[in-house]
């Protein structure tokens, strides 16, 4: 069964239809109000909330509230409110929220459908490449237009080096630092004292003799690791602009692929620097796995720490030549055959691969988001005549309203994306995760799906050919996510690899068109929708051209999947559990208290904001707090 | 020796594009050959790299921008910068702002100092911006101040020929 709580089932062709006799199937009968505990106000003050369960103010008087605000070593604007009961070492309560509104929907709303490629660009920085594709795929699919296999390759290449890039980069410069010398000796200087004593397993690999060798390499600014680190974004930002042309914000990213001049000299070019990451990618997994198993070994209660169910959302992403054609008709095959696969995990179950079902099962709620609901749908169906919900991308609209400011009401400018009505999270783990499970990949020699791993073989470098295998966990937690993301680096130049050989197969073969060419409408109207990814999983840019305008644009990104405020039925979003299960493991007193793990659980999910928050009153652009170009469209939230 | 004249910013946010718009209209003027205009508006370690792989410890930089700092707008400021970094904590928060995406004159400053890519001859050229929200051009105080920014830099770089 693909669903269990919205009242949607299939026919014997795989048809979906809303399960008759359901007066309402997408009724909405809400909680009435979130449980609150604590003195908290709310972001940004507002109308002050008293506690609403019974025995509260006994225990509030035993609770500190801790606020990190905003959360360091994240892009863009986190802020996050937490209740802790530091006797008993635990979070009673946690409430995220983004603060900075962008409205990108707004800006797009009226303009030619081609603009939605470099405007959606800015709306990240990190990501500097992933909104244009995914605008773009949205396009091919609304005009349509498919783009030529050496299109479909390169805009590959170009997106596995971009994750090159991008995980790394969190893995050493945001999260590492949290496992470093001077971190750990800190908050768990018991931690400091086993990690001096203690060998690296993959001392060979890495060259590091001591897990606390490895800590003081990921020191911030001094540590070899980090330096390391930092210097690697260039041999991946290097790969990223030869495909591109450009990077960040790429300006040959076109419906129906690239418009870069690519030589043979380009894929040569490319290969060097995929070769230096093969070496790269097995030090990452090697420092990553040795740091995670010394805490784990060191006490078993880090498993806990930004646990969550597994429940993970990915639509997957790296195209195959022979199965895509950018039709929603055909987005149940063509996502299967992606290099990763698309997929919806429940509780550590694969519950479909398949696009449509992912696509209509999600809905986006703002019941405790700065916005009003909408009026009536547009549309009840998808174009393959599936049922979708009232509170669909095709259907939301974006009305700000920044009112009602405290837990209880209104706290975030995120809004509130569920799958099926359940808390879902999205992660480059999720990928890794459901394409494991679901075994669906094109068969190639350098990595395989077991069902329960992935098994990879990375080339020989300086260093020797090496097997990795990461396989499923037992538990989706903090230290099990940051692991996960060190395997997608291997994997991705495993990927980077197999497209790189069809390349140079295709060229040799005298194929060398990146582009189709493409019409835009001018009647009518037309949908479309990029099923992609971020370097921190789900993508998704949901558009409605009519009369050859934009009518609506709606992007759902990882981070506003991860960072939800609770949703109409009083289910906390993914940080916000992640962070009610997290022990408070850090061993400093009250008036030392770092919140180390609650800001580990907050950094696994690689939280990026700029991309979650889609201009409102405010006196003052906080400059520090925007990234590249979207800078342009922020103002800090209003006090 | 090298003159590297750089321009930081973003584009289309009104005050805040004014290095971009120097930039090019000092590329339309003449030059002598070891002059380069460049915009260095893609990211600080991006930019790090780039300095360390084309600068020498003798060569010259001068970064034009915006920079808000409560003065009056549109006053053009230059000065060397004496490469004095914060602390550690404020360094390291300056290259999280980098690596996810932000653009700053301050932040160009610590990271490259930092990471050792500046060569010891510095000079900054700011405006203080009034307009930073999004759209093109620029408010009529800092339009006025393009000017100045020019001449500034055209003193700088070619002295007496300027006076001359």
């Amino acid at each position: 069964m693909c669903f269990t709580n919205l009242p949607v089932e299939f026919d014997d062709e795989g048809r979906a239809y809303l399960r008759e006799g359901v007066a309402d199937p997408y009724g909405v009968k809400t909680s009435g109000g979130s449980r609150l505990v604590g003195h908290g106000a709310g972001p940004g003050g507002g109308v002050g909330t008293l506690p609403a369960v019974a025995g509260a103010q006994v225990e509030v008087q035993n609770l500190t509230e801790f606020t990190i605000d905003p959360v360091t070593r994240v892009a863009g604007a986190l802020g996050f409110h937490t209740t802790c009961d530091l006797p008993s070492r635990r979070v009673v309560d946690a409430h995220s929220y983004a603060t900075l509104f962008r409205g990108y929907e707004l800006i797009l709303k009226g303009r030619d459908p081609r603009d939605a490629i470099d405007i959606c660009s800015r709306a990240c920085g990190v990501c500097g490449g992933v909104h244009s594709t995914t605008a773009s795929m949205a396009l091919e699919m609304a005009l349509p237009v498919v783009p030529p296999p050496m299109g479909i390759l390169a805009r590959n290449l170009g997106e596995t080096a971009e994750f090159l890039y991008d995980h790394p980069l969190h893995l050493f410069m945001l999260a590492g630092p949290d496992f470093s010398e001077l971190m750990v000796k800190a908050t768990n200087p018991e931690l400091w004292a086993a990690a001096q004593k203690t060998s690296a397993p993959h001392a060979d690999i890495h060259g590091y003799a001591t897990i606390a060798e490895i800590m003081t390499a990921l020191n911030p600014l001094t540590g070899r690791l980090y330096l390391e680190g930092l210097e690697y974004t260039r041999t991946a930002r290097e790969m990223c602009v030869i495909m591109y042309g450009k990077y960040p914000h790429p300006s040959t990213v076109v419906p129906g692929g690239l418009s870069t001049n690519l030589s043979f000299t380009s894929f040569n070019e490319y290969y060097k620097r995929l070769v230096q990451s093969f070496d790269y990618a097995k030090k990452c997994v090697g420092v990553w796995d040795d740091v995670y198993d010394f805490f784990l070994t060191q006490n078993p209660d880090y498993a806990k720490v930004g646990e969550r169910p597994a429940n993970m959302i990915d639509l997957g992403i790296f195209d195959d030549v022979d199965a895509y054609d950018a039709t929603y008709a055909n987005c149940n095959e063509w996502g299967e055959q992606r290099w990763s696969t698309p997929g919806v995990i429940i509780n550590g179950e694969l519950r479909t691969t398949k696009l449509q079902q992912i696509h209509i099962g999600t809905e986006e709620f703002v019941e405790h988001s700065f916005y009003e609901e909408w009026g009536d749908p547009q549309f009840q169906t998808d174009p393959a005549g599936n049922p979708i919900s009232p509170f669909h991308m095709w259907n939301k609209q974006t009305i700000v309203k920044p009112t009602g400011r405290n837990w209880r009401e209104k706290y975030s400018w995120a809004t509130t994306p569920r799958w099926d009505r359940t808390v879902m999270e999205a992660g480059a783990y999720a990928r890794l995760w459901v394409t494991a499970m679901a075994q669906k990949h094109p068969t190639n020699p350098f990595y395989e799906a077991t069902g329960t791993s992935i098994k990879m073989l990375l080339p020989k470098g300086r260093l020797p050919e090496m097997e990795l295998e990461w396989k499923i966990p037992d538990t989706l937690n903090a230290l099990e996510r940051n692991r996960a993301r060190a395997y997608c680096v291997p994997w991705m130049t495993l990927i980077a690899m197999n497209c790189w050989l069809q390349i140079m197969e295709r060229w040799k073969a005298g194929e060398t068109k990146t582009a189709s060419p493409f019409k835009m409408p001018k009647r009518g109207t037309q949908l479309g929708v990029g099923f992609w990814g971020a370097g921190r999983g789900y993508l998704s840019h949901n558009l409605v051209i009519e009369n050859g305008k934009i009518a609506n644009y709606q992007i759902l990104t990882p981070s506003t999947w991860n960072a939800s405020p609770r949703d109409p039925f009083d289910k906390p979003g993914a940080y916000e559990e992640a962070v009610m299960n997290s022990p408070i493991l850090e061993q400093t007193t009250p008036e030392k208290f770092q919140g180390l793990d609650i800001q580990r659980a907050i950094r696994s999910f690689d939280p990026c904001m700029p991309c979650t928050t889609h201009i409102q009153a405010g006196d003052r652009l906080v400059v520090r707090d925007v990234n590249s170009c979207a800078c342009t469209l922020e103002e800090e939230l209003a006090q | 020796m090298t003159v590297l004249i750089g321009g930081v910013g973003y584009t289309f946010l009104r005050d805040h594009s004014v290095g971009l718009e120097v930039i090019q209209r000092l590329a339309a003027l003449s030059w002598p050959e070891d002059v380069r205009i460049e915009d260095v508006s893609y990211g600080p370690v991006a930019a790090v790299h780039h300095f360390r792989e084309t600068l020498l410890p003798d060569d010259r930089v001068i970064l034009i921008g915006a920079a808000k700092r409560g003065r009056t707008p549109g006053e053009v400021y230059h000065y060397r910068w004496e490469g004095i970094l914060p602390e550690d904590a404020e360094v390291q928060e300056r290259v999280v702002e980098a690596v996810t995406g932000v653009i700053s004159l301050d932040n160009l400053l610590i990271v490259a100092t930092r990471f050792g890519a500046l060569p010891r001859d510095v000079l900054v050229v700011e405006v203080e911006p009034e307009d930073e929200s999004w759209g093109a051009g620029f408010t009529p105080a800092v339009e006025e101040a393009i000017d100045t920014v020019i001449a500034t830099v055209r003193q700088e770089v070619l002295g007496s020929e300027v006076l001359g």
